[in-house]
């Protein structure tokens, strides 16, 4: 069945695909969305795989790297990774090690690099997922509040103390909070996920872990909140100029009203998307707050590896990392199908 | 006809650029915001340039120390000394130097790589722009700061490689907002206008898109320079950085290797983050302050 | 039912002027005007004129930074004094506005009948306690509008601009008011649904005695539906009277600049025939020597078709089209959105490359290849619709006229061919507009620009696609004389891509109409409109002002 169209009408459309939500049923839209994402994973194992290979640098002397080591033993190294093979014969032994679930032997530890990975991956999850759960509270709530009284002494504050949040690096916060809280203070326990030596079971260990939880979630808080306060706040500001407000209060609604009913849920929309494209960030953060803190996660191990360094692992949690975050952001796409009503197909 | 006196068409056009110049600062300095930072900033770089002059490169040479190492402020080391010994103040204005100087540098090659294959993404269709998405959106999500670990574990470590792997995780947001602009851009009739009249990509593209991207990226990039500085300090942090070189991050890394935190040495602590924060500070604001100039929907924010 | 008395009304922004540091910006500059109960109004001008500023205030719905002196009365109560809460409370229940809804007047992400029921929940609880009562009221609304019930429950990007527009006059009569407020309510629409619209506009209006209050920058419009017409310029009211008399017999000048534009069809001292230029073979025109034949044919279109993929469809823009032009004449393609007009240009001009079929110069197909159609481009040349998007905001005139010249390494002095393309396009002396940007001069000022960058290729046909839709009404009458001068002049042929049937019979010898991408009808300007066969040329016909309609039938205030 065909239709007509008018040629400026679908050069616009065109131009502007990226931009514009395009509507498409479920099995389509999950279909382009997982696709997608399939790719990139593709291309994070291509990238986890050939950067170790490729790049100027042998691995096995990168790996012995600052370390007296003979000829020899760099030769019996290079046999232990397979590396004296062709580089297509690795990349296969690679890929199919991931679908077994093995990502190879970590050097320093002397495990499979798969087991660190997941005993590790538990405490990265309860970090990031409770700071980025905190942040986006507190980000989109104080963001709305200082959209609508823009120019206010409140607006003008949070968005100065934003600013100054944005600005600061993260591992170096938690340094500060760690020598104030930690040391000084002493109110919160210096590092770690749980009192060394303490055999706690329960509501005690429940508690042990929450304090030593927070340092660590304060730090994260404070510089991704910032980031997520501004993108409402500009979304919001944005969103205030639109036609249909001015129908809302014709109408007769409140101020208020026309700002939570109307405004706000269409702001919220680019705001979610800017969110879930920022949580690479997120997962930064981890790596460097839990290298402060010494908090047993995914980010303290890839620190570790690149300590020594210890490339399997390293590699391992670079695949580990970034798929999560692929995996992240498709989840995202589905939630942004279901939020916004002019991605649906009629 | 009258006599029309017609100054020369470069003069006009140059007066027309002088005058424009002159609107561009005048409205930039109504961001009092923007002014602040611009001026703190100018005076970080010209301390940076002159360290040299002000304090010689020797002082920083742990064999030739003569303070006591981890003391605090006192008259003669007005920011303490750092674990060798050395003056934290001086260590402060040459770290100056090496985070400064990255940052700008990656910059510089995050912004060349993203504004070629942002125009590039957002002029040529077909299978070539299909790719060209899929590769940027891959880098927008792998997260930046653990490929430029992987990057800086594999290349020997120092400025250079830092530099490289800031530039090559950083350059996906430039070329994201260089592509929707260049998409914006080529919407317009003026565009239409130009292929009817017989131009070809170079025409367009560096006539008419490339001026018009420009300014944006500009401004984007006095951000970016500040996110740059921080992934440059948490690198060296990590201890991805040159350990014969000074760098703010460098002295964090040695702050938490020596203990220093748990230990309550605060002047080596504080000092380098907190010039980091500022400086950060001042480019973010001179950004924002460049970018309600060119975007004048942002002004008042 | 109140009246609405407007007294000494004076209305200004508080702006922040870039250069001067606050400026302020007289929308409305003393205006007095009464509204009996039960009459409707038309608020005619061009772009800045004040009208919708002054239509708004009557709810106080300006921005924040209008300050507004005088008396607005609704019934007894003075608007600009009221308090907030009875602000509130006569806001839709007493006056209610329909604003252009086909832009973005609707909450995207709301179903319709969300939005309506939300007024319902402000001002008639008594009426409508319960969900299901207030469901009703939106059926209800929905069948006077003449829109199915099954609507109610979409979203607005699921609705065609007539049914969006349908809804917000839905959404105004929700709480029974008595003064509707309608802003430009049919301007982003095609003649046909705006014909529709109207008539349940004002259906409505008459079957309840409401009074209206209608803004536009159409006097034809405004004609067909209200009473009264006043007309406004730069925040004043020029001239006020029947609309009848308004329309055929203006006093003022501004009045009769924005009646010209809308052309009696079958009038012949509007055939051929503008204010300022009068061509040698017009009805009007004194008999002359010699007058011009369309040449050979130089133009074709030989069944061409063009599809796109658009959402997954295979979408025919152009289906099977078949045409000729001549040297040296005007042809009109006349149609409505979505009837392929625009595609048929792109495609001729070789911007758009054709599923099958071809277009012929001089007997030869177009090519696809860059080259070849460059050399092509020298002779046949474009003129977009909207002059303040074709030239680049910061190339000078020069430049921008010169671009052409420049890509295809013109033979001679630069600076002359781009004079001669300037006085051609009759901006003398040329030197003054050499250094000018776009923003300095005015829309006429910008199109004429935009017409010499074509002319400096000495092309022989020009591509004009709705040349005139985004200027004001004033204007429109000089470009389309300068297009009309240029044909008879310069011998200069022109496709002129438009939907406005006025402006065919003002300068065109040929009219083609299109429907879907098809051709439905061509012929001589005199065959087609004023004879018209097809059943679609005739509905076009139906809704615009003719010579026949003039008679007074057609006229609300004749």
């Amino acid at each position: 069945m065909t239709a007509t169209l008018d040629a400026t009408e679908s050069l616009q459309q065109i131009t502007q695909e990226e931009s514009r939500p395009r509507a498409a049923s479920w099995p389509r839209y999950i279909a382009r969305k997982g696709g997608g994402a399939l790719i990139s994973l593709g291309m994070v194992v291509l990238l986890g795989f050939f950067a170790f290979r490729i790049l100027p640098g042998d691995p096995a002397i990168s790996m012995t790297r600052g370390r007296r080591v003979s000829a020899e033993q760099v030769d019996q190294l290079r046999k232990e990774f397979g590396l004296d093979q062709p580089l297509i014969i690795q990349f296969f032994h690679f890929v199919g090690g991931l679908f077994r679930g093995d990502l190879g032997t970590s050097y320093t530890f002397h495990r499979p690099v798969a087991e660190l990975i997941g005993s590790h991956i538990g405490a990265t999850l309860l970090l990031t997922g409770t700071a980025a759960v905190l942040s986006i509270i507190l980000g989109l709530w104080l963001g709305q509040r200082a959209a609508w009284k823009r120019g206010s002494l409140f607006d003008k504050t949070q968005t100065g103390l934003a600013l100054i949040f944005w600005s600061v690096p993260t591992f170096w916060l938690g340094l500060i909070l760690l020598l104030l809280f930690g040391g000084f203070l002493q109110w919160f326990p210096t590092g770690g996920l749980v009192t060394p030596g303490s055999n706690e079971t329960g509501i005690a260990l429940v508690w042990d872990v929450i304090r030593h939880l927070v340092l660590p979630v304060v730090t994260m808080v404070a510089v991704v909140y910032a980031q997520y306060l501004m993108v409402m706040r500009a979304s919001l500001l944005e969103e205030m100029t639109a036609d249909y407000l001015t129908t809302a209060r014709a109408k007769g609604l409140k101020e208020d009203l026309v700002r939570r009913r109307h405004a706000v849920p269409n702001a919220l929309l680019p705001t979610v998307t800017l969110i879930f494209l920022t949580l690479g960030g997120l997962v930064g953060g981890a790596v460097t707050v839990e290298t402060v803190f010494s908090w047993p996660g995914l980010g303290y191990l890839t620190f570790q590896a690149l300590s020594a360094p210890d490339l399997p692992l390293l590699q391992g949690t670079f695949v580990v990392f970034s798929s999560i975050v692929i995996i992240m952001n498709f989840a995202a796409d589905l939630v942004y199908r279901v939020l916004d009503p002019r991605l649906k197909a009629s | 006809m009258t006599a029309v006196t017609v100054r020369s068409k470069r003069s006009i056009a140059a007066a027309r650029r002088r005058d424009r110049a002159v609107e561009v600062w005048r409205e930039f300095a109504r961001n009092r915001g923007g002014l602040v930072g611009l001026a703190i900033l100018l005076v970080v770089i010209l301390l940076a340039i002159c360290a040299p002059l002000i304090a010689p490169a020797t002082l920083l040479d742990v064999t030739k120390v003569d303070g006591l190492p981890n003391q605090a402020p006192t008259w003669q080391y007005p920011l303490g000394t750092d674990p060798a010994g050395r003056s934290v103040l001086l260590l402060l204005l040459w770290g100056s130097r090496i985070s400064l100087l990255v940052g700008f540098s990656a910059t510089i090659v995050s912004m060349v790589i993203g504004t070629l294959v942002g125009m590039s993404a957002g002029h040529f269709r077909g299978v070539g722009q299909a790719i060209i998405l899929r590769v940027i959106d891959f880098f927008l999500v792998v997260p930046s700061l653990v490929l430029a670990i992987v990057l800086s574990t594999v290349l020997s470590r120092g400025a250079i490689t830092i530099i490289i792997a800031i530039g090559l995780t950083s350059w996906a947001g430039t070329a994201r907002l260089v592509r929707s602009q260049t998409l914006t851009i080529e919407s317009r009739p003026y565009i239409e206008r130009s292929w009817a009249l017989g131009a070809g990509n170079a025409h367009i593209l560096g006539k008419h898109v490339l001026p018009a991207v420009l300014p944006l990226v500009l401004a984007h990039t006095t951000l970016t320079v500040g996110s740059a500085i921080i992934a440059e300090s948490t690198l060296s942090f990590l201890g991805l950085g040159d350990p014969t070189t000074v760098s703010w991050g460098t002295m964090l890394k040695s702050a938490l290797d020596t203990g220093a935190a748990t230990a309550g040495f605060w002047w080596y602590v504080l000092p380098p983050g907190i010039a980091i924060v500022l400086v950060v500070l001042c480019f973010t604001l001179v950004g924002r302050a460049f970018e309600a100039v060119i975007n004048p929907t942002l002004r008042g924010r | 039912m109140p009246r609405l008395v407007f007294d000494d009304v004076r209305i200004s922004y508080t702006t922040r002027d870039d250069a001067a540091g606050r400026g302020l910006v007289t929308a409305v500059d003393g205006v007095s005007l009464v509204l009996e109960p039960g009459s409707t109004l038309g608020l005619a001008g061009e772009s800045g004129c004040g009208k919708s500023t002054l239509a708004l205030s009557v709810l106080r719905l300006l921005p924040a930074n209008a300050t507004v002196t005088g008396q607005i009365l609704l019934g007894d109560d003075d608007v600009t004094t009221m308090s907030f809460g009875r602000l509130r409370a006569v806001r839709w229940t007493e006056a209610a506005v329909v604003f252009q809804g086909a832009m973005h007047s609707l909450n995207p992400v709301q179903k319709v009948s969300d939005q309506i029921e939300e007024a319902l929940k402000l001002h008639s609880l008594a009426s409508y306690p319960d969900r299901a009562a207030r469901l009703k009221r939106v059926r209800e609304l929905l069948t006077l509008v003449d829109l199915p019930v099954v609507k109610a429950s979409s979203y607005p990007h699921e609705l065609s601009g007539g049914q969006k527009q349908r809804i917000m006059i839905a959404m105004a009569l929700a709480c029974d008011p008595e003064l509707i407020i309608a802003d430009e309510p049919t301007t982003a629409l095609d003649v046909i649904v705006q014909a529709q619209v109207l008539d349940v506009l004002t259906g409505l209006v008459r079957d309840r005695g409401l009074s209206l209050i209608m803004i536009s920058h159409d006097l034809s419009v405004l004609a067909a539906t209200c009473e009264r017409i006043c007309v406004m310029q730069a925040g004043r009211i020029v001239e006020e009277g029947p609309s009848l008399r308004v329309m055929t017999a203006p006093e003022h000048p501004h009045t009769r600049a924005l009646a010209a534009a809308f052309p009696l069809i079958g009038d012949p001292a509007s055939r051929r025939s503008l204010p300022g230029y009068t061509a040698p073979d017009a009805p009007t025109a004194a008999p002359s020597e010699t007058v011009t034949e369309p040449g050979d044919v130089v133009l074709e279109v030989r069944d061409l078709s063009v599809e796109f993929a658009s959402r997954g469809q295979r979408v025919k823009a152009v289906d099977h089209v078949n045409l000729a032009f001549r040297q040296g004449e005007i042809v009109a393609l006349v149609g409505q959105s979505g009837s392929g007009k625009t595609t048929l240009a792109r495609t001729i001009l070789g911007l758009e490359e054709p599923t099958s079929g071809a277009v012929l110069y001089e007997g030869a197909p177009l090519s696809h290849r860059r080259k070849a159609l460059k050399e092509y481009r020298r002779h046949v040349q474009f003129v977009l619709q909207d002059p303040t998007a074709s030239l680049n905001p910061k190339h000078t005139v020069y430049e921008a006229v010169a671009e052409g010249p420049r890509l295809h390494k013109l033979p001679g002095n630069e600076r002359d061919i781009v004079a001669t393309a300037l006085e051609q396009a009759e901006l003398t002396p040329p030197e003054k507009y050499f250094n000018a940007i776009p923003q300095e001069l005015s829309g006429g000022q910008r199109q004429r620009v935009v017409i010499a960058g074509a002319l400096a290729l000495s092309p022989t046909f020009l591509v004009a696609d709705e040349p005139v839709a985004s200027l004001d009404a004033s204007v429109r009458g000089e470009i389309l004389a300068l297009l009309l001068r240029l044909k008879n002049e310069l011998g200069l042929g022109a496709l002129v891509i438009t939907h406005d049937l006025g402006l065919a019979w003002n300068i065109a010898d040929r009219v083609v109409v299109m429907k879907q991408g098809e051709i439905v009808e061509q012929g001589s300007v005199e065959e087609v409109l004023l004879n018209p066969q097809h059943e679609y040329t005739r509905k076009l016909l139906s809704v615009v002002p003719s010579a026949q309609a003039a008679s007074g039938q057609d006229f609300v205030g004749a």
